[in-house]
């Protein structure tokens, strides 16, 4: 047992779920704690002592599935079907088991001659039978199956390993021996049936066992690899579904990044002494200052001021931006938000009315402010922003451009861009396009390039989030 | 002092607290392996209060220590009486004078006193707080630490020592053992994640929604005057509420205080109209609110066809078990 529930913890540490030897530890006594048959209370039991994250209790239930609970009902059911099948023919089982056992006694045990493979399939013993394949799986080394190809292969080597065909030839020879006794051929008959299909139920098992085996050993590579492409992805190439998921990620790493946000904030806490409160707090000393008391520093949250293109080319870039900054508000003393493609409108009010996701959809939309179905003009939404908004920027205040200075050969005014970092404190632009291709063809990076503090190329999750930290710590 | 998973099931039930098996077994084996538990779970899901009540049914008394940002150990662990030392001080002025008398030197006199400084730094002089006297005392206690993730994470490296070893120490004076090893519950809201290192230490605990059979069940024991049509409508809603995408999800506290308040109200069924005047009690931001509003036909017709087709049959039975709960048959009109 306890060396399963090592393998176990061993799975759940290679699908990234953290498990220490100390936790390991602990189940094992919460194991003696409890009663092992019931499989709820089981499964309750190992989690709580080795699952201490909410967001893995989904891997922790697929995985318990597949290693523990779900062949053993995948036998049940196998030999449930078998046995099924002739008491809807109008047999009954249970009365011809009852009489074959009493016939198995008349033979006494001694003179009996079944492997213990026989005598679970005869008895229906499933949580012997699941002992017995697991064990033969450890003999033939099922362990090492790599692929689907190899399923029928290690099918084959765990029921040699069984002993499958011996059972078999044992139980034939008791059949036999049953007719010499005086069975009715009618009750044989139905008992023939019977065995065969119980041995056709423990091939069918062998060969689940088998495949589960297989994606036991897949589990960790698959979801590690979704994950991964997710972060990796180019944001050109979203379908809806990675959308969504990608959605889970950011908020993942947004928390992340909260957790990380608090324990920095706090280092710096203590400012200069506080004359006023240390008197007022060590009144009852007699004024004697045994506390000390300091002032708490000012936290120094940036203001966020984020100028979006939401044209159909960087509107990814655009969401999951926009996603991150609002999952981090309260990082930021004040956020406004502005969206464009040739016009120019403000967004930040969509945030405030509607839910986070509803909120990205409109943004993205124009939101009714400004029109979507034009050409990119970065100059005259730069001169917009120049002559209506400049006083939402302050020497606090960071300006995050999102686009890919495509302009469509428009004029880049890159003036206004040179006024807006002159009254901002820095301008950041993300770009989706790689620095290689900056300033070619219709693109005017190149122009705007002396009046950003920082570009950075931002094609995916993994370089978007990197932004994100650097912009917030 | 609990014999079983059951058990646990039972004495809890017992007190008010109806839950699952998969929250009877981390009880349990909290009980058995001495390990604290940390308990987590959206807001509303009853996590304080299956503290509380297992307090009761082991027969505990209970030592809360709520958290928040700034919780520091002098408010938590202990705290030297400073005034009180000064006082003493004061006090013991005279003494003082006694013990140097002889003094030749500086030194000697310094010497003197160092032997005698662990007068001032002993549990005469120490304020318990909260972990200490969990620690302290001389009954076997439960002790509640509620909204964990509030504190700041270096307010978590006080507790490690306690959660592992049940036992605070303090330089001046040595160690404090627990003399019982205290049953230790955490909760959080999972506003922040607590540390790796607190986690080992924990069993770990997730309370989800109940599903609709236990919040009925939870309904009917905390809310006993209301009318079995009513509560099971009052839960299919509540049901079909937390599948919407709502920045609050309603949880059993909203629901309990939303039957109380139909109760009030007198209402025997649930229409629309009722509803939407009384969804301020159940959802706690305005966009949520207009969200629902939207949903509420949906909603409502979906649960209003089956439970009709079920009135039209067991209509009767409910009317006729609880007549002496409710004498007069609640009027259609829900105010008077």
């Amino acid at each position: 047992m306890q060396k399963r529930v090592l393998e176990f913890a061993n799975l759940l540490r290679k699908s990234g779920v953290r498990v220490s030897v100390a936790e390991s530890i602990d189940s094992f006594l919460a194991l003696d704690e409890i009663a092992l048959d019931e499989r709820e209370v089981f499964k309750d039991a190992l989690r709580s002592t080795m699952v201490k994250r909410s967001m893995d209790v989904p891997t922790y239930d697929r995985l318990f599935d597949l290693y523990w609970s779900g062949f053993y009902d995948g036998l049940r059911e196998a030999f449930g079907e078998a046995t099924g099948g002739l008491e809807a023919r109008g047999l009954d089982v249970e009365e011809l088991l009852q009489r074959l056992k009493e016939f198995l006694e008349r033979l006494g045990e001694g003179d009996l001659d079944l492997s213990e493979l026989a005598r679970a399939l005869l008895t229906q013993d499933l949580s012997q039978l699941e002992q017995l394949i697991r064990r033969a799986g450890e003999g033939a080394d099922v362990g090492r199956i790599e692929n689907m190809l190899q399923v029928g292969f290690f099918t084959r080597r765990i029921l040699e390993q069984l002993g499958a065909q011996g059972a078999s030839q044992q139980l034939q020879d008791l059949l036999q021996r049953l007719a010499g006794m005086g069975l009715p051929e009618e009750d044989l008959g139905a008992l023939r049936e019977l065995l065969e299909r119980l041995q056709e139920a423990l091939r069918a098992s062998v060969r689940d066992f088998t495949q589960r085996e297989l994606q036991k050993q897949n589990f960790d590579y698959i979801e590690k690899f979704r994950r991964e492409t997710l972060l990796e992805k180019s944001f050109y190439s979203l379908t809806e579904e990675d959308i969504r998921k990608m959605r889970e990620v950011v908020t993942r790493l947004a928390q992340k990044i909260k957790n990380i946000l608090s324990i920095r904030r706090r280092r710096r806490k203590k400012g200069k002494f506080d004359l006023h409160q240390t008197l007022r707090r060590n009144m009852h000393h007699g004024g004697v200052p045994f506390e000390l008391i300091f002032k708490e520093r000012r936290k120094d949250r940036p203001k966020l001021v984020i100028l979006c293109d939401v044209s159909s080319s960087v509107a990814n870039v655009s969401r999951f931006m926009l996603q991150f900054m609002y999952s981090l508000q309260e990082a930021f003393t004040k956020i406004r938000a502005f969206v464009f493609v040739a016009e120019l409108g403000e967004v930040t009010h969509v945030f405030t009315d509607n839910d986070i996701n509803e909120a990205l959809d409109l943004a993205l939309e124009g939101a009714d402010v400004i029109n979507v179905y034009t050409r990119s003009n970065f100059g005259y939404a730069f001169h917009h922003f120049w002559q209506n908004h400049l006083n939402a920027l302050d020497k606090k205040t960071t300006v995050i451009i999102i686009g890919d200075a495509r302009n469509n050969y428009n004029d880049p005014r890159a003036w206004c861009l040179a006024e807006i970092q002159r009254k901002a404190k820095n301008v950041l632009w993300l770009n989706p396009e790689s620095p290689g291709a900056w300033g070619f063809g219709d693109s005017v990076m190149d122009k705007y390039l002396p009046y950003t503090d920082v570009a950075e190329e931002v094609r995916n999750l993994r370089q978007l989030s990197r932004v994100v930290d650097k912009l917030v710590l | 002092m609990f014999e079983s998973i059951e058990d646990v099931q039972q004495q809890l039930g017992a007190q008010g607290y109806i839950c699952g098996t998969s929250v009877a077994t981390v009880v349990f084996l909290a009980a058995r392996l001495e390990k604290p538990v940390l308990v987590e779970g959206p807001a509303g899901v009853g996590k304080t209060e299956l503290a509380k009540v297992t307090a009761r049914a082991a027969g505990r008394p209970l030592v809360r220590l709520q958290c928040y940002e700034g919780l520091d150990e002098a408010k938590a662990l202990y705290e030297w009486e400073y005034s009180k030392q000064l006082l003493y001080t004061q006090i013991l002025k005279e003494k003082f004078t006694e013990t140097m008398a002889g003094a030749k030197t500086l030194r000697e006199a310094a010497d003197r006193i160092g032997r005698e400084d662990n007068v001032f730094f002993s549990e005469r002089f120490i304020v318990p707080r909260p972990l200490l006297r969990a620690i302290t005392a001389d009954e076997p206690i439960l002790l509640l630490i509620d909204e964990v993730d509030k504190s700041d994470p270096e307010f978590e490296a006080f507790l490690l020592e306690i959660l592992s070893d049940f036992q605070v120490s303090v330089p001046e004076i040595g160690t404090f053992e627990a003399k019982h090893r205290p049953l230790v519950f955490l909760t959080s809201n999972d506003a922040r994640e607590m540390s790796d290192a607190l986690k080992r230490r924990c069993l770990h605990l997730y309370i989800d929604f109940p599903d609709a059979d236990q919040e009925l069940r939870i309904l009917h024991t905390k809310v006993p005057g209301v009318d079995r049509r009513l509560a099971q409508d009052v839960v299919e809603l509540m049901q079909g509420l937390r599948k919407l995408d709502l920045k609050k999800a309603p949880s059993i506290s909203e629901t309990l205080d939303w039957a109380r308040a139909l109760l009030a109200l007198n209402a025997s069924e649930l229409d629309e109209a009722l509803v939407q005047e009384t969804l301020n009690v159940i959802l706690k931001y305005e966009g949520d609110i207009r969200k629902a509003q939207g949903e509420l036909g949906r909603l409502l017709v979906r649960k209003t066809r089956p439970s009709e087709a079920e009135g039209a049959v067991a209509g009767p039975p409910p009317a006729a078990e609880d007549p002496a709960s409710k004498p007069a048959p609640a009027k259609k009109g829900r105010l008077h």
